[in-house]
């Protein structure tokens, strides 16, 4: 089919005055019209902060458990735990933990009288761990696929927030407490930040089943005081459907609605043409011609007809326990190699608390879980390495806290605020180094402390991107909010 | 920037004017001023002088403290600023824990650098005025017109426009102007027979006729209230499932009280009274109550904290323009706002709780109801929160209700004595007749069962079987079960009937009687109620156990499944029966009871409220009150002009410095209070203008530079500004242009999911924390949590809505079929498209394009084997014509909803 011919020539530099952000068709958003172009040292300002070092980095593949994964039973191995299990933690020689001053960083929404309490009883460790890789990082047994890579990986044991409760998972992704409100995701700042690569693709994309209301919902890949247009856009891997009102009904040919957008275009150019003042019509021609390749392309990613099979058994798209998030990860993959700046992909949402919430029978739910999540995690890994794509890629694995070393219901673990486990790798980061501790029991981090936003801020580091430089008037940030960039693990 | 977001607790603005002009100062103009200015001066400047220190100008930080300099010009290192701002001591440190980040390195640079330099700053530098001059906290007074005729507006624009050197755009024309005029106050565009009229109208009032009768139409309730519930935060009921986490159901009602009110014209300030109080102001008018959804919304399930926030937050933000949400943790960084202020103004909603209220016709209200306030607790404590930690609340020193003090205006509450269909709503006539008609249709059922199995009724069996008490548990004799079940159940429904109308008799005397009536009445009158219950109950509980027992005998002639289930079985039912049996021995006992103990029928609230909502709401529409008509005002002007003039419109505080056209926003505030707060007639000033009346473009390009060198930003209101439409107006035109719009007013929030099959107007589907319409989000609609302004986003998401939404394709279908009927030839059809679509006929350039496109997409779907289909879902929802030149045309209207003149306001 002939697409119709959106690059038609027009002397538009009468009109465009001050010229638009938006010339390359991403979307110029809310008031930004009814101010940006008003205030021009703000736009150029905007567009001045990007890269105040040199990026490292191009995009992020950002993946999030949802519930809180186990940070014992995972990356940070303590054996304390098995050595003392059945005790009261005042029985072992690490009662202190219940008197440090970290236990007041704690904040909660609203009382629960089932979860989000310190757990007595040592629970011992529900799975073995072994040192992996030249580094010899100690990665628990239920990461067979991720284990191979662990000379590539950047664990952050250290890890510590305030929720004691899944709005944690909110936080996690804005810096700010669920009570504190709504505030621009890390997804979001990045691709506030950063031009775009493709002019086909959204900039800023979400798989898996989002966030649920109670903890925070959509909010936790949105751009809020920012603008819709920096908003992660929702992609399901469906090459049918993949984004809302992706396609047209099936009835309408392709060749039909080439011909309207084609007659479109001509319309609004001469409407355009006849209001040489009116600055929002360029904009939206725009935006109708990225939307129009966005129909084409954003298909095209979620479709794998291009790749191996070979491939696609490596990211577990034949089994079924790893088919959904194979799938994803292969996306994610596809989109970054595309440009996409920043791929945030939600695993174990049940619009509850999440399916890591192992309150009890955490041995067979993490097992499960990891199962899920290994294989493809292991693969992208690999894979971005073959293609050259791994220096240009932050990897992000995290969740929201980690699970307390007391044991819940006898076979579970509660929610644990005070310490837990992320890793990050690629991107320019450090590889098979475990950065930061907790204390013998896990409990509290207590070497190399980080808040949620210091990863937030090593990622837009190395994309070369100065959060303090991005501050919009008006909005003062809290430094909470922005983090320190964790150095130890940038190479 | 989207406002529709959470606000930040917040807002920094550096003050502006700050670029250096003189380079001697330029170190501390750019570097230390805006410094000192974000750490120091809320503390240290013109709202508080801690220690009799200000540092908001260089002469003012030599002038030092009330004890000592701040400054040693000869050991600068010494300094004590620099101490304060270094020192590790937490007592001594600046800016004080809790009140600011602690100084960076570099930052402290800056301040010692300029120390050593000798402190050099502008010896005309001028300090920050004294808050209480602030122009939004001076009194309205209405302001003299400027010379000249014609609409005040226009006086004062032309003023200024005179005094620029610009030549405002002339009146649009007349087929602008209706469009313009349709959508601003109806929301919906003129169809071609109206444009018809308006062009054909040649007398000199005809604008001014068509602006009377828009205002006057019932659909501009429905669009402007869409408007106000930005403001006022509407939101409908949120929760997982069927949980209710926010807002409160059946909140629609609020919806629709804002529809008719701003229909009849509701003075603004009534209906701000209405929201705050209508419990308080009317407390037995059910159509006043629905207002109080505006505080019945902010109900959150979690956490009484953040309902209350949002309560003072909104209510400040809303109606004053004032940031009090700053308060909470510590005293406002710019305006005279004490964090006291905040918890006074907290403790006047401190009391207030929500209740559903029966509506005639519908008991159940889970179904239908008003939500409503009430003062439930009128003793609860209001304390600060230390540093707004609500797990350190200042226990020692509780504080009162009251309005901020920097607006001095009386403030009093007097309690409210509420009449008793208020305190105790089962008075209710309905909710009487409703309860009694049910329980005298259950007696008459029980009437014909008996009927059906005595043959007939013997009342003088009926009345034995009441009065004859046996002494202990028995059945009667001689009967069939049947028949004894049939007796009692008449025995019970009757009862059941007398006690409910005795209860109602004595509940009746004990709410209407006044301190004059003769207390024996009552005591008789509960008497009878108490009696009349102990000998229902009695029935109920002989009933229970004929039951019981009657289940238990049964049990050990069913068959079971095995011995186990059929012990257990046995087990339960004797339980139960024992159970009855107590019960019967209770109730039996009871009856010898002479007390005057009966339940009411209905519940009892609180028979005081405590009037500080009314108060504070009297205090917000007191005509002195320097914020309200302003905010009001700015609202309304916004709105139709697609900026304010007040430009952060819900700050009017310090930070918000005196607007370029204050004396218009002054005469039309004073306009708006003298004319029994009428937004109509604001509305019919604002519409009538010239301002208002402006081209938008002009093609006249030396005028159009000329202006534009001067005033880019049309600041001065020298043409109309280009406006997108909001996305509910653009999804209920896709509906209204192809004729398909249902236009019902009023009822129940329809499902969010059905905005593409049920074709009603987008502001009654529910609208709630996710659960909103993607169509509309996607277009910027509000966020149910806070929208004082809307974004007009240009995103290629909305493109691809108008491109593929079944909607979309299903009205342009019905639009050109309509069309098609009556047309014969393309040129004919394609002016009538445009003429609804566009309120305009198509140039000859657009007529070009548009008859080629039909003949080649009649061609291209004459023949669809050499096509191709997009791959989706095997369902197709709409059906596409299989005519070619139907559907040519039907792809021509679709362009037209996707023109970006159809969602743009020119």
């Amino acid at each position: 089919m002939t697409l119709p011919d959106f690059h038609h020539q027009t002397d538009a530099t009468q009109w465009s005055r001050r010229g638009f952000m938006s010339s390359l068709g991403q979307g110029l958003g809310g008031l930004a019209l009814a101010s940006m172009l008003h205030q021009e040292s703000l736009a150029q300002s905007i567009e001045q902060q990007v890269s105040h070092f040199a990026p490292k980095a191009k995009s992020v593949i950002w993946m999030f458990m949802i519930g809180g994964a186990s940070h014992m039973e995972s990356f940070d191995p303590k054996p304390a735990l098995n050595e003392h299990a059945g005790k009261k933690i005042t029985e072992t020689p690490y009662g202190d933990v219940l008197k440090s001053p970290y236990l007041a960083n704690e904040r909660v929404v609203a009382f629960d009288p089932n979860n989000g309490f310190i757990r007595q009883e040592v629970y011992p460790l529900q799975v073995g761990f072994k040192k992996r890789g030249e580094s010899g990082l100690e990665i628990s047994d239920w990461w067979p696929h991720l284990s191979e890579s662990a000379d590539d990986l950047a664990v952050v044991r250290s890890m510590w927030t305030e929720d004691s409760n899944h709005g944690a998972q909110l936080q996690f992704h804005t810096g700010r407490h669920r009570v504190d409100g709504f505030f621009p995701t890390i997804g979001a700042w990045a691709n506030y930040g950063l031009g775009s690569l493709n002019e086909n693709l959204p900039q800023f994309v979400v798989m898996g089943q989002p966030v649920a209301d109670c903890c925070g919902g959509m909010e936790a890949h949105r751009a809020n005081y920012l603008g819709p247009q920096y908003d992660g856009v929702p992609l399901k891997i469906d090459p049918k459907n993949p984004l809302p009102y992706a396609k047209p009904n099936g009835g309408v040919y392709r060749e039909e609605q080439a011909a309207q957008f084609e007659l479109l275009h001509k319309l609004n150019r001469i409407t355009a043409d006849s209001h040489p003042d009116d600055e929002a019509i360029q904009a939206r021609i725009n935006a109708y011609e990225l939307a129009f390749r966005m129909q084409t392309a954003v298909p095209e990613v979620v479709k794998f007809d291009g790749e191996t099979k070979e491939m696609q058994e490596a990211y577990g798209l034949h089994q079924n326990e790893t088919k959904t998030f194979g799938q994803q990860l292969l996306t994610a993959r596809r989109l970054v190699e595309r440009g996409v700046r920043f791929v945030q992909i939600y695993h174990g949402s049940n619009g509850g608390a999440g399916q890591w919430d192992a309150h009890a029978n955490l041995k067979n739910g993490h097992a499960k879980l990891c199962k899920q999540v290994d294989q493809p995690i292991g693969t992208l890994i690999k894979d971005l390495k073959q293609r050259g794509l791994f220096e240009e890629t932050v990897v992000v694995w995290a969740t929201e806290f980690g699970r307390t070393p007391g044991s819940q219901k006898s076979t579970g673990r509660d929610h644990h605020p005070y310490g837990f486990s992320i890793w990050m790798a690629g991107g320019g980061l450090k590889g098979g180094v475990a950065h930061g501790a907790t204390d013998e029991l896990g409990f509290h981090a207590v070497e190399n402390r980080h808040y949620v936003t210091d990863v937030h801020a090593t990622v837009l580091h190395q994309l070369g991107l100065d959060p303090h430089k991005m501050a919009i008037p008006g909005r003062k940030r809290l430094e909470k909010e922005i983090g320190t960039p964790i150095h130890d693990i940038i190479a | 920037m989207r406002d529709c977001s959470l606000s930040l607790c917040c807002l920094f603005l550096f003050t502006a004017n700050l670029a250096a002009e003189e380079k001697p100062f330029a170190h501390y103009l750019d570097h230390v001023k805006p410094l000192l200015t974000e750490k120091c001066i809320g503390c240290h400047g013109p709202v508080k002088q801690e220690s009799g220190l200000r540092l908001d100008t260089g002469k003012f930080i030599k002038v030092g403290s009330d004890f000592n300099a701040v400054v040693n010009l000869k050991k600068p290192d010494e300094s004590e600023i620099l101490k304060r701002v270094t020192t590790t001591h937490a007592e001594e440190r600046m800016p004080p824990e809790g009140e600011g980040e602690r100084l960076k390195p570099g930052q402290i640079k800056i301040l010692s650098d300029w120390i050593a330099a000798g402190m050099p700053a502008p010896d005309d530098e001028v300090a920050l005025e004294d808050p209480r001059d602030h122009w939004a906290y001076q009194t309205i007074v209405r302001p003299d017109l400027p010379g000249g005729s014609g609409n005040p507006i226009d006086r004062f624009l032309t003023a200024k426009h005179q005094a620029a050197d610009l030549t405002p755009y002339p009146r649009a024309e007349k087929s602008i102007l209706l469009r313009r005029a349709y959508l601003d106050i109806i929301g919906l565009n003129p169809n071609p027979r109206e444009l018809k009229d308006f062009l054909a109208d040649e007398s000199p009032d005809a604008y001014g006729q068509l602006i009377d009768k828009l205002l006057n139409d019932p659909r501009h309730g429905e669009r402007w209230a869409r408007h106000w519930m930005d403001v006022w935060r509407y939101s409908d009921w949120s929760g997982y499932k069927n949980a209710l986490r926010g807002s409160q159901r059946h909140i629609w009602h609020w919806r629709d009280w804002i529809v008719e009110s701003l229909n009849h014209d509701k003075g603004y300030d009534r209906m701000v009274v209405e929201m705050l109080a209508g419990d308080e102001l009317a407390p037995g008018d059910p159509q006043t109550l629905r207002a109080t959804g505006f505080l019945t919304r902010n109900f959150h399930n979690s956490n009484r904290n953040i309902w209350l926030d949002a309560t003072v937050e909104h209510t400040a933000k809303a109606f004053l323009g004032m940031t009090v949400n700053c308060a909470r943790c510590h005293d406002h960084k710019f305006d005279p706002i004490p964090q006291t202020d905040y918890y006074e103004l907290r403790a006047i909603f401190e009391p207030y709780h929500v209740r559903t209220e029966r509506l005639p016709g519908q008991p159940n209200l889970s179904t239908d109801g008003i939500s409503r306030v009430y003062d439930q607790k009128p003793d609860e404590p209001t304390f600060v929160y230390i540093r707004g930690n609500e797990k350190e609340p200042d226990k020692e020193n509780p504080v009162s209700p009251n309005v901020p003090d920097v607006i001095e205006l009386p403030f009093s509450v007097t309690q409210i004595d509420l009449p008793p269909i208020a305190f105790f709503p089962a008075l209710a006539e309905h909710i009487q007749q409703e309860d009694l008609d049910r329980a005298k249709s259950a007696l008459k059922i029980a009437e014909q069962t008996y009927q059906k199995t005595f043959a007939d009724i013997d009342e003088n069996n009926i009345a034995a079987a009441i009065e004859n008490i046996p002494s202990a548990p028995s059945l009667p004799e001689n009967l069939t079960e049947g028949q004894i079940r049939a007796e009692y159940q008449v025995v019970s429904a009757r009862l059941a009937l007398s006690s409910l109308q005795a209860r109602w008799k004595a509940d009746h005397n004990k709410h209407n009687r006044t301190e004059q009536d003769d207390s024996s009445k009552w005591a008789d009158l509960s008497k009878i109620a108490a009696n009349n219950e102990r000998q229902y109950n009695f029935a109920v509980a002989r009933q229970e156990l004929f039951e019981k027992r009657t289940a238990y005998e049964k049990t050990f002639t069913t068959k079971h499944k095995d011995a186990a289930t059929r012990q257990s079985s046995i087990e339960k039912a004797s339980k139960e029966w024992q159970a009855a049996v107590k019960k019967w021995e209770q109730t039996h006992t009871a009856l010898n009871k002479t007390d005057h103990k009966y339940t009411s029928v209905g519940k009892e609230y609180p028979k005081q409220s405590t009037g500080r909502r009314l108060a504070l709401a009297r205090w917000i529409t007191h005509p002195k009150n320097p914020l309200t008509a302003r905010v009001a005002v700015n609202h309304i002007w916004l709105r139709h002009f697609g900026t304010p003039l007040v430009e952060n419109v819900f700050d009017f505080g310090l930070r918000s410095s005196r607007p370029e056209h204050a004396e218009l926003l002054d005469w039309l505030s004073a306009e708006l209070m003298e004319h029994n707060w009428s937004m109509r007639h604001i509305h019919q000033l604002i519409l009538t203008s010239d301002a208002w009346q402006r081209q938008s473009s002009s093609n006249d390009a030396e005028l159009m530079s000329h202006n534009l060198s001067i005033d880019a930003d049309n600041k001065l209101y020298w043409k109309a500004n280009i406006q997108r439409l909001e996305a509910e107006i653009i999804r209920d035109n896709v509906m209204y242009v192809a004729g398909k719009l249902d236009l019902t007013q009023g009822g129940p929030d329809i499902d969010y999911v059905k905005g593409e099959e049920v074709l009603r107007r987008s502001l009654y589907f529910r609208h709630a924390y996710e659960k909103q319409m993607t169509m509309l989000t996607l277009f910027d609609a509000a966020s149910p949590n806070e929208c004082y302004r809307r974004s007009e986003s240009i995103l290629p998401q909305q493109a691809l809505v108008l491109a593929n939404s079944d909607l979309a394709i299903r009205m342009s279908i019905e639009l050109a079929k309509q069309l098609d009927a009556q047309m014969v030839n393309d040129e004919e059809f394609l002016t009538f498209l445009f003429l609804h679509t566009l309120t305009r006929k198509p140039t000859h350039q657009e007529t070009d394009a548009c008859l080629k496109f039909l003949i080649a997409q009649e061609q291209r779907l004459s023949d669809t084997s050499q096509l191709t289909s997009f791959e989706t879902e095997a369902v197709k929802k709409t059906v596409l014509p299989d005519d070619p030149k139907l559907r040519a045309r039907a792809n021509l209207a679709h362009v037209l909803m996707n023109h970006n003149d159809f969602i743009t306001v020119r």
